[in-house]
């Protein structure tokens, strides 16, 4: 059995959990628990404090799964546990939160110190229309122009599935030329 | 659910920018210890602002000079709702949000301290801001604000602006903090790739990190060989693997 993995990060209260929910086969395993910190008991009640994970069958020999890696910064040691070897990974950002950018920001040049896998960053919570646009997203994280900024709703799952595929062809246009490579080998 | 944060978090200069973009309807409420501020917003515009203070909610400001107070505090909490009832609300503000801005950033010692996450120096690159096509706006640039901004597309950052001008330093400085707050330029993001990524070792990850127990198979899913950093997956398993998350 082939094992690939996307890895969804963000930072705390960002919908990853949710974001795994709306697409997963299965019920997202979750190693979620009450949280400790009075701000973050105001956000939301529980947390994943190790990692959840769903998973999509390919075939009956490929199986993607998909993690959600803690959101606060004191788990940040699983970081590297997870990233190590993803196909590639999705950036969940907060878009209602502008104080979570500066965390958003070093959890992804903490990311492209791990891996070089292609990745994306979701805009979440685009359902409130008070939430911030992608386009001001992607300034305040100092994004260059070809990294995508999509705009999420991580409870929808079409508009999730949207996104996954995004991140896939990105991957598979990352890809090298299959042909090249056999001339080379 | 609303957008909500602090004056550190995000400017009042940045928020009225993200009005404008969307266009928002709703209500902005400040409050920085006894005072409370108040804006109306509908399609984007300002309608009306003021400021009240204490439990006898005196009013202390309103309309234009209420928005231009507020513009000048650097600490307060922010909540913005939508509510579309605010369209038909009557309009007492005078002027738009960049001239606003623009006069509050007159009025402040140090415009710069209004946005403490831009961090505006010499070697800031600069570029035009990509305004939304419905932007108008009545703000009149003086003369040193339009030498810098015809200057931005061709240099490669303030220091070249100053260069060129022959504008001060700290005036150019000055100068970049105002377009940035009326959204006419914006900080260019970072144009070098990031730093190759250097794989941990997996022994030194086993060894330091607490997690060593939740190093089970799931988590192992996809790791390659030594050497490799991404798995080995073709075209045709990406195909495959897109093929069945169109169809879930």
């Amino acid at each position: 059995m082939q094992q690939l993995k996307i890895v969804i990060t963000g930072s705390f209260a960002a919908g990853k959990t949710q974001f795994i929910n709306s697409i997963s086969d299965i019920e997202t395993v979750s190693t979620d628990v009450a949280t400790t910190l009075d701000e973050e008991k105001e956000v939301k009640a529980q947390t994943t404090v190790a990692l959840d994970f769903g998973t999509i069958a390919i075939n009956e020999h490929v199986t993607l799964y998909l993690f959600g890696t803690p959101g606060q910064e004191r788990f940040d040691y699983m970081w590297e546990h997870l990233a190590m070897g993803c196909l590639g990974y999705i950036v969940m950002v907060d878009s209602c939160r502008p104080a979570k950018f500066p965390e958003t920001r070093n959890l992804m040049d903490r990311f492209a110190k791990i891996t070089d896998a292609p990745f994306l960053v979701a805009a979440n919570k685009q359902d409130d229309p008070a939430a911030l646009p992608p386009a001001y997203v992607r300034r305040r994280l100092s994004l260059p122009p070809h990294i995508p900024v999509l705009p999420c709703i991580a409870t929808d799952r079409v508009n999730v599935k949207a996104i996954l595929l995004t991140l896939l062809e990105r991957i598979t246009s990352s890809l090298p030329d299959e042909e090249t490579e056999a001339e080379q080998g | 659910m609303a957008l909500e944060g602090t004056l550190h978090d995000m400017s009042l200069s940045d928020i009225f920018q993200v009005f404008r973009m969307g266009p928002k309807s709703g209500v902005l409420i400040l409050t920085r210890e006894v005072d409370r501020g108040v804006i109306y917003v509908s399609e984007g515009r300002l309608i009306d602002a003021f400021i009240v203070q204490g439990p006898e909610r005196t009013v202390m400001a309103a309309s234009d000079e209420a928005v231009l107070q507020m513009l000048n505090w650097d600490s307060a909490d922010f909540i913005f709702r939508h509510e579309i009832a605010t369209d038909r609300r009557p309009v007492r503000v005078e002027h738009d949000a960049e001239w606003l801005v623009l006069e509050g950033m007159r009025r402040r010692a140090d415009p710069v301290r209004s946005m403490p996450y831009h961090s505006i120096t010499l070697d800031t690159e600069l570029q035009l801001a990509a305004l939304p096509s419905s932007a108008e706006s009545g703000v009149s640039l003086d003369v040193d604000q339009w030498r810098v901004l015809s200057q931005v597309a061709s240099s490669q950052n303030l220091r070249a602006i100053c260069e060129a001008t022959g504008i001060p330093s700290e005036r150019a400085i000055r100068i970049a903090a105002e377009l940035l707050a009326i959204g006419l330029v914006e900080i260019a993001p970072p144009s070098q790739p990031p730093t190759p990524p250097t794989r941990p070792d997996r022994s030194d990850l086993e060894r330091a990190s607490p997690a060593k127990s939740l190093e089970v198979t799931l988590t192992n899913a996809g790791v390659p060989s030594a050497g490799n950093r991404r798995p080995s997956v073709g075209r045709g398993l990406m195909n495959a693997i897109m093929r069945r998350v169109r169809d879930l």
